[in-house]
């Protein structure tokens, strides 16, 4: 009775070459799905948290009682991010600068500006995280994989040349396993690259919001600021 | 609390269940790829030589009058669908059907529809058996090797067959037409309710005796021999490839079994096999060859 040729024997009998290739793409393989789920949770969490404070932030809430609330959260020990970081770092810069009584109201609403501009930022580069990661894998293990593949074809025809009778069968299982790492260089980069589709969208929405956001409160601000110097102005 | 934002990022932690999917899905990938691989089990099927068994069916003449013809018929659908595993039985009865009418055949006694060929000439005349039901356990009674060897002697009597009338004789024939068409029928009714496994039970018996039936050992086959074959069948049943995995050191006996194997051509009957019941089990198909009845 004839062996069947499984998959695992396969891998484990295939030339070094070729099993180094494919550990490389097992694992980048393994790696790029964990930054598929991550991303995943963290695009999920961020969409929520921003509706969640957004619609707290439209309540009509004091925006001072906003921002004490954000305060203790954090010293909580939560992470605060996306819309709600960004409204902490132009509020804080705001209330910061309004202290300080030479300010004029367009310095006040430059300095807020900037400091969000700084949190928007960050936020974009919270998001983007693991991506070029996702596309590298996406772009390179399909040519890892084929590497693999043409190195143990190769290595199966020159066993061909050395033999006197040539048949399929000598050729066969060589070929074979070089083509399981084509087969993992795809399943590698197909997920690798629909995912990483999608996060890039992901991104583009969610930052066009934080502009969106951080315009949005800059109009609060410019009202706020003329109203905190005109009674300056009276007082002084 | 009082960081500031030019702070190192504060990244949430999610790492736990990232880690358990992505183990989730190579685990299931791997498990998958694996256990598919492993599980393409073909049948095997171990081809004995056939006895030489007289193949024998007592019709009555009683049976020529309708109305017992009725009966019988109404019996059949009853007991027919219980003997489900020799259902391709009547596939192989067409060929020795039309050699009732030359009557002459010394060399295969197999022909059922010979109506008096059993032992005792006097006695089946009479006799009032229920003809149908008794043909097809039959088969099965023609495994067991000793009981062919005591029969061998009894072949000769076919010839004498001076007691049947030519009239008879057509209306044998007629009787044994209807026999298979109502059989026909049935047996597409008893398919309907057959499961997969029962239906790959009877084709692999099926198979098993058409490979039979075109083996003729060659004269250096011992008892203990063995050899092992591969054939490959495609959907509608043709053999495409055959192979010999084992040797049984004999080649004239290992191409006596590829050539039968070859002489069988081809099983049609494999057609009515749903296509994935035929790729788990028939699309590569391990037949073993052993002379088990010889003496020497």
């Amino acid at each position: 009775m004839e062996e069947q040729l499984s998959l695992l024997d396969l891998v484990w009998n295939a030339s070094f070459t070729v099993q180094f290739v494919m550990a490389i793409l097992m694992l980048s393989s393994m790696m790029s799905w964990y930054m598929i789920v991550n991303r995943y949770i963290y695009f999920r969490n961020a969409n929520d948290e921003m509706y969640r404070f957004e619609e707290r932030f439209w309540s009509g809430i004091d925006l001072s009682q906003l921002y004490r609330e954000g305060n203790e959260r954090a010293a909580d020990g939560y992470a605060i991010l996306g819309v709600e970081s960004i409204f902490r770092a132009g509020f804080k810069e705001f209330s910061r600068l309004a202290q300080q009584a030479e300010m004029d109201s367009e310095a006040l609403i430059e300095g807020a500006r900037r400091a969000m501009r700084v949190a928007v930022m960050r936020e974009e580069e919270r998001l983007e995280r693991h991506l070029a990661f996702l596309a590298s894998v996406g772009s390179t293990s399909p040519y890892i994989g084929l590497f693999g593949t043409v190195w143990g074809i190769m290595h199966s025809f020159r066993g061909l040349a050395n033999s006197t009778q040539a048949t399929l069968a000598t050729v066969a299982p060589g070929i074979s396993e070089a083509l399981v790492a084509t087969a993992m260089g795809l399943f590698a980069a197909i997920p690798a690259v629909l995912a990483y589709n999608r996060f890039a969208s992901k991104v583009e929405v969610l930052s066009n919001r934080y502009d969106t956001f951080m315009d949005e409160f800059s109009g609060i601000l410019y009202r706020q600021a003329f109203a905190v110097r005109s009674r300056g102005k009276k007082a002084g | 609390m009082n960081t500031s934002i030019y702070a190192k990022p504060i990244m949430p932690r999610i790492v736990v269940r990232p880690a358990l999917a992505t183990l989730l899905i190579h685990g299931l990938l791997v498990v998958l790829l694996t256990a598919n691989w492993a599980s393409m089990d073909r049948e095997r099927i171990k081809v004995k030589p056939l006895p030489n068994l007289v193949n024998a069916r007592l019709v009555d003449v009683s049976d020529l009058k309708p109305k017992p013809q009725k009966k019988a018929e109404a019996a059949k659908p009853v007991a027919v669908p219980k003997v489900e595993p020799p259902k391709p039985e009547p596939k192989p009865e067409p060929k020795p059907e039309p050699k009732p009418a030359p009557k002459v055949e010394p060399p295969k006694p197999e022909p059922k529809p010979e109506p008096k060929v059993e032992a005792p000439q006097p006695k089946p005349k009479p006799k009032v058996e229920a003809p149908k039901p008794e043909p097809k356990p039959e088969p099965k009674v023609e495994q067991p090797k000793p009981e062919p060897k005591p029969e061998q002697p009894k072949p000769t009597p076919p010839p004498t067959t001076t007691p049947t009338k030519q009239s008879s004789r057509d209306a044998l024939a007629r009787i044994a037409q209807e026999e298979l068409s109502t059989v026909d029928s049935t047996e597409e009714a008893a398919e309907l309710t057959a499961t997969a496994d029962e239906m790959s039970a009877s084709f692999a018996a099926l198979i098993k005796r058409t490979v039979q039936s075109n083996w003729s050992r060659p004269p250096s086959a011992r008892n203990g021999m063995e050899c092992e074959l591969e054939v490959q069948l495609v959907p509608t049943g043709e053999v495409v490839g055959v192979r010999v995995i084992r040797s049984s050191g004999d080649l004239a006996f290992d191409s006596s079994a590829e050539n039968a194997v070859r002489r069988a051509g081809s099983f049609p009957e494999l057609q009515k096999l749903p296509s994935g019941e035929f790729e788990k089990k028939f699309r590569r198909l391990n037949l073993i060859f052993k002379p088990e009845d010889l003496r020497f």
